[in-house]
């Protein structure tokens, strides 16, 4: 036998376009005879400018701009802005409105579990579970319909309060479609936590300890499926988690399976604190009333997004727009896990592994300029950062 | 009068047309059978033929780096394969147009022709995803096909023939189901490898590697590559009904029985999750071979060693 034959490593590009990720990210995956050597990333095709472009509209304009970051986590986008910008004007929401925006945060967390089941049943090439999940996650897209009237951008938060009410016989339809999504649930836990040929792609898959999962800085179902206690409803609880609280889901195993498990559970502690809220919802106005210009000051606002922590930092100058607001979402700190975990392994678990995180690529996307030549410390203005953009993309201003 | 017959028994029946039209109207059942299991509405009946047609008047995209004549030539040779094969198969419950004493193995090894050229098309285009492809569909060749064949020979095994018309003959109405279960399995599953449907679909994984080996192909040759997958589903359903499950009688027996074997084909299909290459080649290596290696074992000492 002989062993001196020249090893061959050849790179797998991964996106912008591909069937694996139906938003644009770049991956680049060294694979030698399948096991993957080396992995890099490359964000940024999906960046639109939106914290630039807050800056040069109102407070009120910006909510509905800040609700665009994400296409399935709108809400809770939303909420971390008005809570922010509530805290800045020293306004505090009323109660039923602080319970609308958990009631609807948690609806959506359930909507955005069910896709993302479906998507990683997918990427296993498990095409039943995925076509199952997603046609159960039609009930509570039309549950979100009939109380916002939106399937995905339900605009429910305003500054200082919410936009509706939650009727009776809506409150009836809403435990109606839990029970059912919730006898669902229970087969999909049935099927991620015991089906043979499903979990011979998710054990022992992409296992992050939870020292690994501290250093690399994830948040989230990932963290928790690593065992790190990391859920801001929790551990600061925001609108009306304290009222209404939730239990953690924590798994230890770290791996794939456990990041299955971790999400499919927390379907069931969303729909717990729905039906408490529900029975037990404070009465009262839907708004409080909030100034045109905010104080100047600043301030950080963290809430738990579907994917993990979401931090909102906001800078007023006292004007009627905001001086600067920063967004960081989860997927952008679970992403280096990602580049870790697919070292060594085979090429087939690369996509599993990248979805175990629920990347989410628009939300992803930032633009940092470093010039080094010029001593202003001042950024670019919003047109700056418009022409460059047509510039970047060949366009004509 | 003869010529006229072969070009018959050629051009239109068993062989061409009719071997083709039952490859799309399988397709179809195929198709809309997992829709229905996955909750989906699924194609209409004319669906793989507007498809076929489809394909076949857009235009072909030769890619650059690529040998031309290799290009458009693998998807001719692998659609021939299983079409020459189809000729010695008992397609509708007729008796099989040609056979010889040994057409079995020929029959088995037509059929694999269609996965060699999909193998060396992937390995002929420059692409990365291609090239994967290619070594996962060779890789996987080499896994089922010899608990395929071994399972396909326990049949010839105990009538002591190695040819299909002489094996149904003599077992009509004998399910050799009953008696030799594991080469039943074996076969069904190594068809499912041989056709890369789920589970066995890595080597064409679209989460990972695009469309695999053919993902450089468009328009004639996909098309072609298309129609050969289903003649090779039609032929072995054929082959897996005739010597397993007791001959094929008639076109109605033969409508029941390959039905029935494609139904539980896209049953698994349904139920289960794609396997890792890995997975898959230590699947059949120590499942599928040492199983049927018994159960040769098991019926070369019960019928005294006699072939």
């Amino acid at each position: 036998m002989h062993t001196g034959e020249q090893s061959e490593i050849f790179t797998i590009p991964i996106g912008p376009q591909h069937p694996a990720l139906k938003e644009p990210g770049h991956f680049e995956f060294a694979v030698e005879s399948e096991v993957v050597k080396a992995a890099s990333v490359r964000l940024g095709y999906a960046h639109r400018g939106i914290e630039k472009a807050v800056e040069t509209r109102s407070w009120v304009q910006s909510l509905y701009l800040l609700e665009r970051v994400c296409g399935i986590c709108s809400h809770i986008h939303a909420t971390a802005y008005c809570l922010g910008v509530e805290r800045l004007a020293g306004v505090t929401a009323p109660a039923r409105a602080q319970a609308i925006r958990e009631l609807v945060a948690e609806l959506e967390r359930i909507h955005s579990h069910f896709l993302w089941l479906g998507v990683a049943a997918h990427e296993a090439g498990f095409e039943s579970l995925f076509m199952y999940s997603w046609r159960d996650r039609e009930t509570v897209m039309d549950l979100l319909e009939g109380l916002t009237g939106n399937r995905v951008h339900y605009s429910a938060n305003l500054l200082g309060g919410v936009k509706f009410d939650v009727s009776a016989t809506q409150a009836a339809d809403i435990r109606r479609g839990l029970d059912f999504l919730e006898e669902r649930t229970r087969r999909y836990l049935d099927v991620v936590t015991s089906d043979e040929t499903l979990l011979r792609r998710t054990r022992g898959i992409g296992v992050m300890t939870a020292e690994q999962a501290e250093r690399l800085g994830v948040v989230g179902p990932t963290a928790r499926a690593s065992g790190l206690t990391r859920d801001i409803r929790i551990e600061a609880p925001y609108a009306a988690y304290a009222d209404y609280p939730v239990e953690i889901v924590l798994h230890t195993a770290g791996d794939l399976a456990a990041r299955f498990a971790v999400r499919v559970e927390e379907l069931f502690e969303s729909y717990r604190v729905i039906r408490t809220i529900l029975d037990a919802m404070p009465t009262g106005e839907l708004t409080a009333r909030m100034p045109r210009k905010i104080k100047s000051g600043e301030t950080l606002s963290r809430v738990e997004a579907p994917r993990g922590e979401l931090v909102y930092f906001i800078k007023s100058n006292g004007s009627d727009k905001p001086e600067r607001i920063h967004i960081r979402t989860p997927t952008i700190c679970n992403m280096a896990s990602v580049l870790t975990l697919t070292i060594g392994r085979q090429l087939a678990d690369v996509p599993m592994i990248l979805v175990g995180i629920d990347p989410c690529f628009s939300c992803n996307d930032r633009m940092v300029v470093v010039d080094s030549g010029s001593d202003s410390p001042q950024g670019w203005t919003w047109e700056q950062l418009r022409q460059y953009g047509i510039a970047h993309y060949g366009g004509v201003a | 009068m003869n010529t006229l017959r072969t070009l018959i028994m050629l051009l239109l029946f068993p062989g061409g047309l009719f071997v083709l039209l039952n490859g799309l109207a399988y397709e179809w059942v195929k198709r809309k059978l997992l829709a229905r299991l996955q909750n989906r509405v699924g194609p209409r009946w004319f669906q793989p033929a507007a498809d076929m047609v489809k394909l076949l008047s857009k235009e072909e995209i030769v890619p650059a780096g690529v040998d031309a004549r290799l290009f458009a030539g693998l998807p001719l040779v692998a659609l021939a394969g299983p079409l020459a094969a189809a000729l010695y198969m008992p397609l509708a419950g007729v008796a099989p147009a040609s056979g010889f004493p040994g057409d079995l193995i020929v029959a088995v090894y037509l059929l694999s022709l269609l996965t060699l050229c999909m193998g060396l098309a992937g390995s002929n285009t420059a692409s990365r995803f291609a090239l994967v492809g290619a070594t996962r569909t060779l890789t996987q060749l080499f896994s089922y096909e010899a608990p395929f064949l071994l399972a396909l020979l326990g049949p010839a095994l105990v009538t002591g023939s190695w040819q299909i018309s002489a094996i149904t003959a003599s077992t009509s109405g004998r399910w050799l189901l009953l008696t030799q279960p594991i080469g039943f399995v074996v076969a069904l599953v190594g068809l499912m490898g041989k056709l890369e449907l789920p589970p066995f679909d890595a080597p064409e994984a679209e989460t990972e590697i695009v469309a695999g080996a053919l993902t450089e192909y468009s328009g004639r040759g996909l098309a072609l590559f298309r129609l050969a997958r289903n003649v090779a589903l039609v032929v072995g359903l054929t082959l897996i009904a005739a010597l397993y499950l007791g001959g094929l009688a008639g076109p109605l027996d033969y409508l029941a029985k390959t039905l029935g074997l494609l139904v539980c084909m896209v049953g698994l299909q349904a139920l289960l999750t794609r396997l890792r290459i890995d997975q898959m080649a230590g699947l059949w290596w120590r499942g599928g071979a040492l199983l049927v290696l018994m159960q040769w074992l098991v019926l070369i000492v019960w019928h005294g060693g006699a072939p």
